[in-house]
C-alpha cells in the first residue's frame, strides 16, 4: 500500500484541494480517495472547501449546452467521400474498402453520372482548340489524378500545393468538387502521398483514363 | 428544454463504460455504414457539447466534430485498444479542435453569446437559476480553453484526471494545476451567484 502513496502525499491538504474535483465525480482511486476523506474530517478549510465545489460541479454538469447539429452533415461528406472513392480504379489495399451494398445503389448511381460527366467534359474538350487555355487540355494527356480541395482551403494554399507537387489543372470542379490534376508518371506516387498529407487535402488518389470508360 | 441537457449528462456519464461503443467500432471497422451512424450518434450528444463548450462557436462545433469523427471512420485501424475508444476519440476532437482554434488565431473569449439558454436577459427569464446557469456560462466563456476542456471534462463528461492527460496530451499534474486554477478563477467571477444555486 505505501508503495502506490503519490507525491502529493507529503502535503495532504494540498492533493485534497487538488484532488477534490475527481472526489466529488467518483473518480479517485481507493487509496486516492481514503487520504483525502481522511484529511477532510480534520481539515475545516477542505470541508467549506468541498461544499462549494459540489455547487459548482452541479451547475456545470447542469449547464444546458446542446446544438442543433447532427447525423445528416456527415451523412452528406460520406456520400461525397464514396463519390470519390468510385473514381479510384485500383484502391491500395486496405484503403477505402466501402462496400457499395451499404452505401447503397443511390451512390452507385451518383458515382456512375458523376463519371459519366467527367468523360463528357473530357471528351467535349479533346476537340483542337486554338488557344491552349487551362480548361482545353486534351484528355489523352491530361487528367491522372483526382484531389479533393477542404472546403475551407485557400487558392493561395492550392496554388502552391500544385506547384510544389509539379501538377497542373486540367478539369474541375466536378459536381462533387474534386478537381482532375496531370502528374509527370515518374512523379505522380510521391506527390500523390505528399498531397494526401497536406491540411487542406480530402482526397488525392491515381485516376486511369480506362475507369472512365 | 433542459430535460435533452440531463439527458445528455446521462449519456456522458454511463457511456464511458459501455461496451456498445466498442461493439459499434467493431462494425465500424468492418466498414459497416449503419455501426458508424450509431457510433456517430452515440458520441455526438458528448462530443457536441464538450466542443462548443471549448470553441464557443456553433458552426465550428460542426466542422470539427464532423472531422473528429470522420477521422474514427477513416482510420479505424489506427486505434490500438491502448486505452478506452471514448478517450480515443476525445483526443482527436481535442487535437482537432486546438488546430481550428489556432487557424481561427483571434480570442476566444468573449463569444459566449450562442451558448446562452434561449431568453438570455429578456423578459422571459425570471427564475434565479436561469440567471445564475448564464453567469455560470458567462465565467466559463472567459476561461482559457485549456482550464475550459479540464473542467467540462471532469464535470460534465465525469473523466478522471489520467484520462483527461491521455486526451491532452499532457501530465497529470498539469490537469490538476488547470483544474484548480479554473476552479478559482470560477469560484471568483461566480462571486456570490453560487449560494443562490439550489
Amino acid at each position: 500500500m505505501m508503495a502506490r502513496i503519490l507525491p502529493f502525499t507529503a502535503d495532504p491538504h494540498r492533493e485534497t484541494r487538488d484532488l477534490m474535483p475527481w472526489l466529488i465525480t467518483g473518480r479517485l482511486d481507493p487509496e486516492e480517495q481514503a487520504r483525502v476523506e481522511a484529511h477532510l474530517t480534520t481539515c475545516e478549510e477542505c470541508s467549506r472547501e468541498l461544499a462549494g465545489e459540489r455547487l459548482l460541479a452541479g451547475g456545470i454538469a447542469e449547464l444546458p449546452i446542446a446544438t442543433g447539429i447532427g447525423w445528416a452533415a456527415m451523412r452528406d461528406r460520406l456520400d461525397t467521400a464514396a463519390r470519390q472513392a468510385a473514381f479510384v480504379p485500383a484502391p491500395p489495399a486496405g484503403r477505402r474498402r466501402f462496400t457499395m451494398s451499404q452505401i447503397g445503389a443511390m451512390v452507385a448511381a451518383q458515382a456512375a453520372l458523376l463519371a459519366a460527366a467527367v468523360t463528357i467534359t473530357l471528351r467535349v474538350e479533346a476537340p483542337t482548340a486554338p488557344y491552349h487555355a487551362l480548361g482545353s487540355a486534351p484528355a489523352a494527356a491530361g487528367g491522372n489524378a483526382i484531389i479533393v480541395f477542404r472546403p475551407d482551403a485557400r487558392e493561395s494554399d492550392i496554388s502552391r500545393l500544385l506547384k510544389a507537387n509539379d501538377a497542373r489543372l486540367v478539369d474541375g470542379p466536378t459536381a462533387a468538387n474534386a478537381y482532375v490534376l496531370h502528374i509527370p508518371d515518374a512523379v505522380r506516387t510521391q506527390a500523390l502521398n505528399r498531397l494526401r498529407g497536406e491540411a487542406a487535402v480530402v482526397l488525392a488518389e491515381p485516376l486511369d483514363t480506362a475507369a472512365l470508360r | 428544454m433542459s430535460d435533452g441537457s440531463v439527458a445528455h449528462r446521462h449519456i456522458g456519464g454511463n457511456a464511458n463504460a459501455t461496451p456498445e461503443d466498442l461493439r459499434l467500432f467493431a462494425g465500424v471497422r468492418a466498414r459497416e455504414l449503419d455501426a458508424f451512424e450509431a457510433l456517430y450518434r452515440l458520441y455526438h450528444p458528448r462530443l457536441a457539447r464538450f466542443l462548443l463548450n471549448l470553441l464557443r462557436r456553433p458552426t465550428l462545433v460542426e466542422e470539427v466534430l464532423n472531422d473528429t469523427l470522420f477521422v474514427v471512420w477513416e482510420r479505424s485501424d489506427t486505434f490500438r485498444g491502448a486505452s478506452k475508444l471514448s478517450t480515443w476519440i476525445f483526443a482527436i476532437a481535442y487535437r482537432k479542435a486546438m488546430k481550428a482554434l489556432r487557424r481561427l488565431d483571434e480570442p476566444v473569449e468573449d463569444r459566449d453569446a450562442e451558448l446562452r439558454p434561449s431568453g438570455d436577459d429578456g423578459p422571459d427569464a425570471p427564475f434565479e437559476r436561469e440567471r445564475t446557469q448564464q453567469a455560470l456560462l458567462s465565467a466559463l466563456a472567459k476561461l482559457s480553453p485549456d482550464h475550459r476542456t479540464v473542467v467540462d471534462l471532469t464535470y460534465f463528461h465525469e473523466m478522471g484526471y489520467r484520462e483527461i492527460a491521455t486526451i491532452m496530451d499532457c501530465p497529470v499534474d498539469t490537469v490538476k494545476t488547470r483544474m484548480f486554477h479554473a476552479r478559482r478563477h470560477l469560484r471568483r467571477l461566480m462571486d456570490g451567484e453560487l449560494a443562490d444555486w439550489l
